[in-house]
């Protein structure tokens, strides 16, 4: 076997020199064609998100302040991390919204593509209308929500009252509540998106799997459970990555919604980098917790994917 | 391969012959004459609604037609994180307004600002708010405008209560009593008005608490000196005499309308919502009705009374010099710093309803004078007679050490944490964040 992998690479390495000279100008003309179609994005890409990134990780071993140069400081940034304690509420924050909110929102949104999947009259209006909440302001949102979530006068409580809920949860006012009340809200925006990724996937499970099941008696939790889950694990797996991902990085809903309050209530590790880099100037410590950050999404996704690659071998 | 290095050179020639022409229009700028016309340009914010920049601008032009102001506008919500980009990026105007002290030692420790000390030591002496820009000995911005907090109140409704009228004897516990009396009278009156509002600003609260405790510093890491204002607000809120803090945020409430809608018949407040007031009352967005202003509670007896002078807080506003202005410009600049902090300025700022550097009976005469303005001698008195400390220290430490105040506000406030675990959080917080 060794010997004929050999004699492989040696045929190869023969024939090589031997291509004609126009074969050699049409491969380097496909190469800058190819090169021509990706190169924008790229430029785009390395400019505004590699250079950046780069840079952001030498930036995470200096004492940058925006201003001049950037003192080498070596590990101090990572140390001081250690004995952080708001850098450790904001973490453990992280986690509580991204542990609550991609099992939610996977859930919410599936269940909605299945209800929405089926032939009904207005499924197109009601898709749309799942799928508003995601491309709607998120400052609107905001606004809206925090006077639905109001303690005294917003709807949400005054209903609760006439469940018989004498005093309300604070929601975005209270320590306690005030994770619940951002996570209510992230769940809602977001669910419409992924139930989109979901439909989709839903049209490639064939139906012939269905009918096979149905005829063999399996009844619907079955037919849900042993034929639709099955074919739409790729899709299931794309979602879980990038709820993830994005449940790490959640940020502009909790600044405009709480602003990480009432006191550290809501503080997430993406606004405290904020907090430190842009209201502080500490450039170099943000970059430090960004790429705790970084290092937080690459290794839960890639335990994802080594599980999923588990999963379907 | 043959072609392309000639080309190469080709392009590096033309590439150094473009950079000679640039650094040689520079070097041509760079040698003219300052006594020649010359452009300076001056970051600013709302030029709409803030009209202070534009009356500086063509006020100084008319003094010296040689010298054209020109002002760049930002979005003031974004004005920090806006103006430091372009200083990094060296795009910055010349001349860089400080909206916020606290600020100032990042912008002054990076290489930012050019020490202007020779233009403050000859300001006239009652200029207030310089020592906010003195950096190890050095001053690094000329105070133009200087607010303070003042306690303003609705004439109409404190009559409709039956309550006397602030005498300028007040102090924080007097500022209670009436706020409940207030809200109980006006209540009986069938108004939904309540007694005070306060903002949900932690300046609202704890600039008070820094400026009158004695020994009080934000950058000590101690801050028992809190507790009394907290107790004070909790209590003002547990007794329904001011909003409490969860509905301002969760409704948006704003102050103007707080109070220019008469829901309340006082709100400490800073000086320049009096230009505020004037133009929303002739606009017809405020109501109409009579109103003053008084200073600022006390923490207790011994700075109240007509013969004493209130303690309040404030922080000055200022133009600062951009360290690396074209060297032709400087001398332009410095003139026009001292022109935004001499009488003239003033009051031509008092005119619009500004509160300048400078509160002098002549200035205050004319701030006095606008249509629309209060006319009692308190008001007065409030505005020219006060002992201002500033909120932020200049330090590099300000910054962290407010995100924690606020941290610390909105927990007390809203009831999320007791105020002495909230206090020793801030204090165990200051430790580990902003250190000694």
């Amino acid at each position: 076997m060794a010997t004929v992998v050999t004699d492989d690479r040696i045929s190869t390495e023969r024939r090589s020199p031997r291509r004609s000279r126009p074969g050699r100008a049409l491969a380097r003309r496909n190469t800058l064609i190819g090169w021509t179609f990706i190169l924008p994005n790229f430029v785009g890409f390395a400019l505004l998100t590699l250079v950046p990134v780069i840079v952001l990780f030498y930036m995470s071993f200096t004492s940058w302040n925006v201003f001049g140069k950037a003192p080498w400081v070596g590990l101090a940034n990572y140390t001081r991390l250690i004995d952080d304690k708001s850098f450790h509420t904001a973490f453990l924050n992280t986690l509580y919204y991204a542990v609550i909110h991609i099992p939610l929102t996977l859930v919410a949104a599936l269940a909605l593509a299945l209800l929405l999947n089926r032939k009904m009259r207005g499924v197109t209006f009601f898709r749309t209308v799942a799928f508003f909440p995601y491309i709607t302001s998120i400052v609107a949102i905001a606004f809206v929500w925090n006077m639905l979530f109001s303690p005294k006068y917003g709807p949400i409580n005054q209903f609760l009252g006439l469940l018989g809920v004498e005093h309300g949860p604070g929601w975005t006012v209270s320590a306690q509540w005030s994770m619940p009340a951002v996570l209510i809200v992230g769940t809602w925006r977001e669910m419409g998106y992924y139930m989109l990724l979901f439909l989709a996937g839903l049209q490639t499970v064939p139906a012939e799997l269905h009918e096979a099941a149905r005829v063999d008696g399996a009844n619907p939790w079955q037919r849900f459970w042993n034929v639709t889950m099955p074919c739409l694990r790729p899709t299931t797996f794309f979602v879980t990555v990038m709820l993830t991902i994005g449940s790490f990085k959640v940020f502009d809903l909790i600044l405009v919604m709480t602003n990480g309050g009432p006191g550290q209530s809501t503080l997430v590790l993406s606004q405290y980098i904020y907090q430190k880099g842009f209201g502080e100037f500490q450039f170099g410590y943000a970059s430090a917790i960004s790429v705790v950050l970084f290092l937080l999404c690459i290794v839960v996704t890639i335990f994802q994917f080594l599980w999923n690659k588990r999963r379907e071998s | 391969m043959k072609r392309t290095i000639p080309a190469a050179i080709g392009i590096a020639a033309a590439a150094s012959l473009a950079l000679t022409a640039c650094s040689g229009s520079s070097d041509a700028s760079g040698g003219s004459s300052p006594t020649g016309p010359v452009t300076i340009t001056v970051s600013g914010w709302s030029l709409a609604t803030t009209p202070e920049f534009q009356t500086l601008a063509d006020a100084f032009h008319a003094k010296d037609p040689n010298v054209t102001v020109q002002l760049k506008e930002y979005d003031p919500a974004q004005y920090t994180t806006l103006i430091t980009a372009d200083l990094a990026a060296g795009k910055a105007p010349d001349i860089v307004t400080q909206k916020e002290v606290k600020n100032v030692s990042v912008f002054q420790s990076g290489g930012q600002l050019m020490d202007v000390s020779d233009v403050v030591s000859k300001l006239p002496k009652d200029v207030s708010g310089t020592s906010s820009y003195k950096i190890d000995g050095k001053y690094y911005g000329v105070p133009y405008r200087q607010d303070s907090w003042v306690l303003f109140y609705n004439k109409d409704l404190f009559d409709k209560a039956g309550v006397k009228y602030p005498d300028g004897t007040w102090t924080w516990d007097d500022y209670a009593t009436a706020a409940k009396t207030l809200t109980t009278n006006l209540k009986g009156k069938g108004s939904k008005a309540l007694g005070t509002y306060e903002h949900s600003w932690q300046s609202t609260l704890q600039g008070f608490a820094n400026a009158q405790s004695p020994g009080a510093d934000i950058l000590s890491g101690k801050f028992d000196y809190l507790k009394p204002y907290y107790e004070r607000a909790l209590g003002l809120q547990s007794a329904g005499a001011q909003v409490d803090l969860g509905t301002i945020t969760t409704n948006s409430l704003t102050y103007q309308a707080q109070f220019g809608k008469q829901q309340a018949a006082m709100m400490p407040m800073g000086s320049w919502y009096v230009a505020t007031l004037i133009s929303q009352q002739k606009s017809g967005d405020a109501d109409t009705f009579k109103w003053g202003f008084a200073p600022a509670p006390q923490l207790d007896s011994s700075t109240t009374g007509l013969d004493k002078t209130p303690v309040t807080f404030g922080d000055p506003t200022a133009f600062a010099i951009n360290a690396n202005i074209d060297k032709s410009k400087v001398a332009a600049a410095k003139e026009f710093l001292t022109f935004a902090a001499s009488e003239e300025a003033a009051t031509d700022l008092a005119k619009i309803g500004i509160t300048p550097s400078i509160t002098n009976d002549s200035v205050a005469q004319t701030f006095f004078s606008v249509a629309g303005a209060p006319t009692d001698d308190l008001s007065k008195f409030a505005w020219t007679k006060h002992e201002t400390h500033p909120e932020n220290p200049t330090s590099s430490k300000t910054a962290s050490v407010q995100t924690i105040l606020n941290d610390l506000h909105t927990a007390v406030m809203t009831g999320s944490s007791p105020i002495d675990k909230a206090i020793k959080d801030a204090q165990d917080r200051f430790k580990s964040e902003v250190g000694s």
